[in-house]
């Protein structure tokens, strides 16, 4: 799936200046940063190209996967692969911060993120958070619009849990997306092989397309530890007909490892920059 | 310079231009795990006898992924990098240099099949037969052809319509449905089916299946007209709207301004 290529646009908006010799909190970072996101969002979509172009592709791509099910003539199957889909179409979209957290390096920014005085993780946690309402709205539109149509129904109650459940998981897997841009930074060239391979092994591993336990121990193991794992099974219980109550237990583990995720990107982006500082090749191109 | 030198000259260039830049082989990181996403749906149902349809899907994705979108940006880059008016004012003729430009992204994303069929294999332990190969050859020969058209089209398009480029994204999965990459159209709805006649792709897919397949290829020469009369079209609107498109850039002087 190809990146968005729209260079990143300048920030909008005044930013309030710490005073000298005070260090900002990540609080104020990341909220500085959320609004260069959201002005990255508003560039790069319009309503139209948005609701048409790239609404448009995700629910084909969706439907692409759940018309699988009549090659197999399995209508579990499609059942199966339509919510799989719908919810990994947040996923694919909150990777594309893989490539956006680059955009300050091709932009010449970086050098003067790095040689700021507030630490480093939250601003790239904040710039590109963009993608996650997008992710969670083309989400919701998939699994509440159109599978009513392929007779994927919900309760009210169910849609509420599921929609929350997609919202979280969404942010837990940005803790794995950022984890892979702090890599990625070191060679952005990379970026967009790196988080089409990534979100193509989420979808294989994390039980979007067959069961977790289809897989090795191994691979089980490391499924465990993806956000993804524990975020769709709980949308797969809501919609089988379970209560809210049947995504307790799914939503604390997609928490407890999206945590896991953003405490190793916040010390992958903190060794880029000490590195950078260490041998000055922060603004080197490869 | 002739034609044949010019489109040489051109699968060079852009062989050389594609060295060390990743984004243009996207597409062959990404075919083995789509094979294996594919394979391992119909292995897990019981369905070992779709491995063919699991192995040729994601080879097509990436021809079409490669032709259509990444070929389909060539003037859009030679505008941006300023080589644009060079390659006009030289004697060769253009439309042959994009053609062979074209040309060589669509061979190097044939090496996909091979890498699908890799994957196929070693998911389910026995390679996927190719009962028909001559056919096959043909059939992949046409469909590259065909798409080489297109992706010129889509080139004028994206310089033509700079709004276009905003919607590269949606190319990929609507045509992969219409053009039954994996799921045969035959078994879509007729409204969707229909329309899906008009893509080439949902001819060639159709054709490659039945070339894997051990029974007689029914029709061949009807179909295999299917997809040449359609890859025309493609080469007869590329022809008609590169001359468009470098009569407007020429007229408004837009030529250098990406």
């Amino acid at each position: 799936m190809p990146e968005l290529t729209t260079p990143a646009p300048e920030a909008t908006g005044s930013v309030r200046r710490p005073s000298p010799g005070r260090r900002p909190s990540p609080g104020r970072i990341v909220a500085a940063a959320s609004r260069v996101a959201l002005a990255d969002l508003r560039t790069v979509y319009t309503p139209l190209t948005w609701s048409v172009g790239w609404l448009g592709r995700i629910v084909t791509q969706v439907v692409f996967f759940a018309i699988i099910g009549l090659l197999l003539d399995d209508r579990e199957a499609l059942v199966r692969l339509f919510v799989g889909q719908a919810v990994m179409v947040a996923v694919v979209e909150v990777f594309m911060s893989v490539a956006s957290t680059t955009w300050e390096r091709s932009t010449g920014t970086l050098a003067l993120l790095v040689s700021a005085p507030g630490p480093l993780w939250p601003v790239f946690v904040g710039r590109s958070l963009q993608w996650i309402p997008s992710g969670v709205a083309t989400s919701g539109v998939a699994l509440f619009v159109v599978g009513p149509f392929l007779g994927v129904t919900w309760t009210v109650g169910a849609a509420v849990a599921a929609g929350l459940t997609v919202l979280l998981t969404a942010c837990a897997m940005y803790g794995v997306a950022l984890s892979l841009a702090a890599v990625v930074l070191r060679g952005p060239r990379w970026r967009n092989i790196v988080s089409n391979v990534a979100h193509t092994l989420v979808m294989l591993v994390t039980g979007v397309t067959v069961p977790v336990a289809t897989w090795p121990g191994w691979v089980q193991a490391l499924a465990q530890t993806l956000p993804m794992t524990h975020g769709l099974d709980g949308v797969r219980a809501l919609q089988a007909g379970g209560g809210p109550g049947a995504v307790g237990e799914p939503l604390l583990w997609a928490f407890l490892t999206g945590a896991g995720w953003f405490a190793l990107a916040a010390l992958g982006f903190t060794l880029f920059g000490e590195a950078g500082r260490r041998d000055g090749t922060i603004d080197l191109d490869e | 310079m002739s034609v044949v030198r010019t489109v040489a000259t051109g699968v060079v260039v852009q062989l050389r231009q594609m060295r060390g830049t990743p984004d243009w082989f996207l597409a062959l990181f990404t075919a083995p795990l789509t094979t294996a996403v594919f394979v391992t749906i119909f292995l897990h149902a019981g369905r070992g006898d779709l491995t063919a349809y699991g192995v040729l899907a994601p080879a097509l994705i990436a021809l079409w992924q490669m032709s259509l979108q990444t070929a389909g940006e060539l003037i859009a880059k030679d505008r941006e990098n300023g080589s644009l008016e060079a390659l006009l004012a030289a004697p060769a003729p253009f439309a042959a240099l994009l053609g062979g430009r074209v040309l060589a992204v669509v061979a190097v994303s044939l090496v996909a099949f091979a890498e699908a069929w890799a994957v196929g294999w070693a998911l389910t332990g026995s390679p996927v037969d190719v009962a028909h190969p001559w056919v096959f050859l043909l059939v992949l020969g046409l469909t590259a052809l065909a798409m080489t058209g297109w992706a010129g089209v889509m080139a004028c398009v994206f310089v033509l319509a700079r709004s276009a480029r905003t919607f590269q994204n949606s190319l990929s999965y609507p045509f992969y449905v219409l053009g039954g990459v994996l799921v045969p159209v035959s078994l879509l709805p007729t409204w969707v089916e229909w329309p899906s006649r008009l893509v080439f792709l949902s001819w060639s897919s159709d054709l490659l299946r039945d070339a894997l397949a051990a029974g007689p290829v029914v029709g061949l020469g009807a179909r295999l007209a299917a997809v040449v009369g359609l890859g025309a079209a493609g080469y007869v609107v590329a022809h008609g709207l590169l001359g468009r498109t470098l009569q407007r850039v020429r007229r408004t002087g837009s030529l250098a301004h990406a």
